[in-house]
């Protein structure tokens, strides 16, 4: 029988006109539109690499870079470590367990606009539960979290970390639970205590959900915009300005719609270092 | 065995549940949508729950449009929809030929949601905005409609007050219908003040005085909110005003002449100085100014600096007004800050989608539906018929209006200035606050910034 060499081809071309149409041609046209200035409606003037090159001298745009490097440092291993540590307790078996799992859980289905207003309330130095805990316990205090520049940018990672940890938590829970019981009797039958079967048996073999979790984490984490936008709006004072938050600014604000795709495109490129190398290692390991 | 049925049991309801949470999601709508009967259903079970008679909206809202179908949108406030969906409900109604749908935002997330509708050429039939800066952007790039001529042919100069019409008349053109005109003052808790003895400041020294004494007895003397930055800007213009005098602070307004000078430092000093006091509530900076009725009305802060439109959010608040009143800011020169609310329309509009979408402002701003939803507008319309506000439902209202005719008023500067600069002084603003700069150098980075956009 022949075989029909265009048939496959004709199958993947209504989800490769969706793909070149919704994802491809938008951004190339957004590269394109970088290298102009305008406001977005109406005409645009050519302008080459002067917004990169006003990029250079931003001071906002690098406070911007260097808090969304700290986010992504934070969200690799803060939350990683945290989500994996709940996976790990949540694997056990006790009474309730499957509750606790929905429990931490849930905040990850909460919107970020809700989370950003619940925890606005939460750091309210007045009324706001950390506050008033502590005074309860009788110490004198009244922090303003999110109004320090020093606490500010760690006050909304906690508040990003409560909502983001489930997801993660649940991916982990899949790869512990894929870990043959054979192989975890026979390192203890060998004289390996928990901590060591835990590093040198668990880990290892959870290698691809640690690709995952981190690559899925990692993309998350440069984009990161909602939280920052409901809880501190980038303030106070850019102190807690991230790039997608500058980015909106500059072209749904400032209607500086060349400079701010200019800083999309960088975040573009950011996310290009983490997706290059992790397809490589997939498409190798195939 | 029986654990199979339990699990069969579980999926089935769990199915049941999402299927019947996402049929519920399907219905509904807010204002404007759905059949006739649901139209009928839901503007007279409002009205109904709310005791609210509509015989006088009623009887204005038909227009007599007979052509054919029109579909307007409308992107409005959503802390004016439970009034709107009802009226919006009874022009439909009185209108079968023209339905009108409302979304509603919040105060900063509908001027972003324009913006992008703009760039996407997405804008809806009409929209809420304010003027100056904030509307010019949409004359500017030639998206609403140049309601010049119109307002001409239909005496709208003897129609609409002067003040308002002014504010709506940007680069040469009226760019909207006014729905209304603001003026802000001091409002302030005459119980605290009488608990501690305070008079009503007419200098900055007795404002001072005021302040201070509130903060010795563990009261917020000066309410404010500093996320989007508008709210702190309202205290730091009265403080410019006081020292620039009016001249000055009009051409610093305007942007013709330098933020780098003595009055802008001078009032970033005192506010700066204000900040060192205490006298703003702690963790300011980033407390949303959609919240400051709180410790307002629990009276944990004894003054808000706020528009006449105050006397309705408090009440829509359950704050009652019987401890509650305002004055000017003891600025020297009596003026006070303003700003004009308006309605622009789609300049892509037809001559009959247009005809329908004024007859709705009209209809939506008119006397007989601010009567019936007083706390749902600011106070009183800014048309020449307007009724005069009852006194016992909004207090402050009329006086605050007298007044600022009496003794003038200045553009809000929010308004005045273009956005990217509006956002470098509440930076600034920020950044006093927090000891991260000098008044010195805020006044420095301000013009920088108005040079740098004068410069595009």
């Amino acid at each position: 029988m022949k075989e029909n060499k265009t048939a496959p081809y004709l199958f993947m071309l209504p989800a490769l006109i969706i793909y070149l149409s919704v994802i491809i041609f938008p951004v190339f046209y957004s590269l394109w539109i970088s290298f102009q200035s305008g406001t977005g409606i109406g005409s645009m003037e050519f302008v080459g690499m002067k917004n990169y090159t006003q990029l250079i001298h931003d001071e906002v745009f690098w406070m911007s870079f260097k808090h969304t490097i700290i986010w992504i440092v934070l969200t690799v291993f803060v939350t990683t470590t945290v989500s994996l540590m709940l996976a790990v307790l949540m694997n056990q078996k006790f009474r309730g367990r499957t509750f606790f799992r929905a429990f931490f859980y849930f905040p990850s289905v909460i919107s970020a606009i809700a989370v950003a207003i619940i925890w606005r309330w939460i750091y309210n130095p007045q009324i706001g539960f950390i506050n008033q805990f502590a005074q309860m316990l009788g110490l004198d205090f009244t922090q303003t979290w999110i109004s320090t520049p020093n606490t500010a940018l760690i006050a909304l990672f906690i508040a990003a970390l409560w909502q983001a940890i489930g997801q993660p938590m649940i991916l982990f829970l899949a790869g512990l639970g894929g870990i043959s019981p054979d192989v975890l009797e026979a390192a203890s039958i060998d004289g390996a205590n928990g901590v060591q079967t835990f590093f040198h048996i668990t880990i290892p073999l959870m290698k691809d959900t640690f690709i995952m979790v981190i690559s899925t984490l990692l993309i998350a984490a440069m984009k990161v915009y909602d939280i920052v936008k409901g809880l501190t709006d980038g303030g106070p004072n850019n102190a807690t300005q991230v790039l997608a938050s500058y980015m909106y600014n500059q072209v749904f604000q400032y209607n500086n719609v060349g400079y701010g795709t200019a800083i999309a495109i960088i975040m573009v490129l950011m996310m290009l270092i983490v997706i290059i190398p992790y397809m490589s290692f997939t498409a190798k390991k195939e | 065995m029986k654990g199979k049925s339990v699990k069969k049991f579980l999926s089935a309801v769990l199915v049941g549940t999402m299927t019947a949470s996402l049929l519920a999601g399907c219905g509904g709508s807010s204002g404007g949508g759905g059949s006739e009967d649901s139209k009928d259903s839901e503007s007279d079970k409002a009205a109904s729950d709310s005791g609210v008679d509509l015989s006088g909206v009623e009887a204005i809202a038909d227009i007599g449009y007979e052509g054919d179908p029109i579909e307007l949108s409308f992107w409005y406030l959503q802390t004016r929809q439970e009034g709107t969906d009802v009226l919006t409900e009874v022009f439909n109604k009185a209108n079968p030929n023209i339905n009108v749908t409302v979304s509603y935002y919040d105060t900063d997330g509908i001027k972003d949601a324009c913006k992008t509708a703009a760039q996407s050429g997405s804008m809806p039939s009409m929209w809420f905005n304010w003027g100056g800066a904030l509307g010019q952007y949409y004359v500017d790039n030639d998206v609403t409609y140049d309601l010049t001529e119109y307002g001409e042919a239909n005496g709208w100069a003897d129609l609409y007050t002067p003040g308002a019409m002014n504010l709506v008349t940007l680069g040469g053109q009226v760019s909207g219908i006014p729905t209304s005109y603001n003026v802000i003052g001091v409002y302030y808790r005459t119980d605290l003040f009488k608990q501690y003895n305070l008079e009503v400041p007419k200098t900055i020294e007795e404002f001072e005085s005021v302040c201070a004494t509130l903060k010795e007895n563990g009261i917020t003397p000066m309410d404010t909110a500093g996320l989007n930055g508008w709210h702190v800007m309202r205290w730091i213009e009265q403080f410019i005003e006081y020292e620039a005098g009016a001249d000055m602070h009009d051409e610093l307004q305007s942007l013709s002449t330098s933020w780098d000078c003595d009055a802008v430092k001078k009032g970033l000093e005192r506010y700066e100085r204000y900040c060192k006091e205490g006298y703003f509530p702690d963790g300011f900076i980033t407390a949303s100014p959609d919240d400051t009725y709180m410790a307002f009305g629990m009276g944990s802060a004894a003054m808000d600096i706020q528009g006449q439109w105050y006397d309705s959010t408090l009440q829509n608040n359950e704050v009652t007004l019987e401890n509650v009143s305002w004055f000017p800011f003891p600025n020297e020169t009596g003026r006070m800050s303003a700003f004009a609310e308006m309605n622009q329309f789609n300049k892509n509009l037809s001559d009959e989608e247009l005809e329908a979408a004024i007859a709705y402002t009209n209809f939506l701003f008119s006397n007989e539906a601010a009567k019936i939803y007083p706390t749902y507008y600011n106070l009183p319309l800014p048309r020449t018929d307007a009724d005069p506000v009852d006194p016992a439902v909004n207090p402050n209202v009329q006086d605050m209006l007298d007044t600022s005719s009496e003794n003038g008023t200045f553009t809000i500067t929010d308004q005045a200035f273009p956005t990217e600069v509006a956002d470098v002084l509440f930076n600034n603003q920020d950044a006093i606050a927090n000891g991260e700069t000098t008044p010195e150098k805020a006044a420095a980075a301000i013009q920088k910034a108005i040079e740098s956009y004068q410069s595009k």
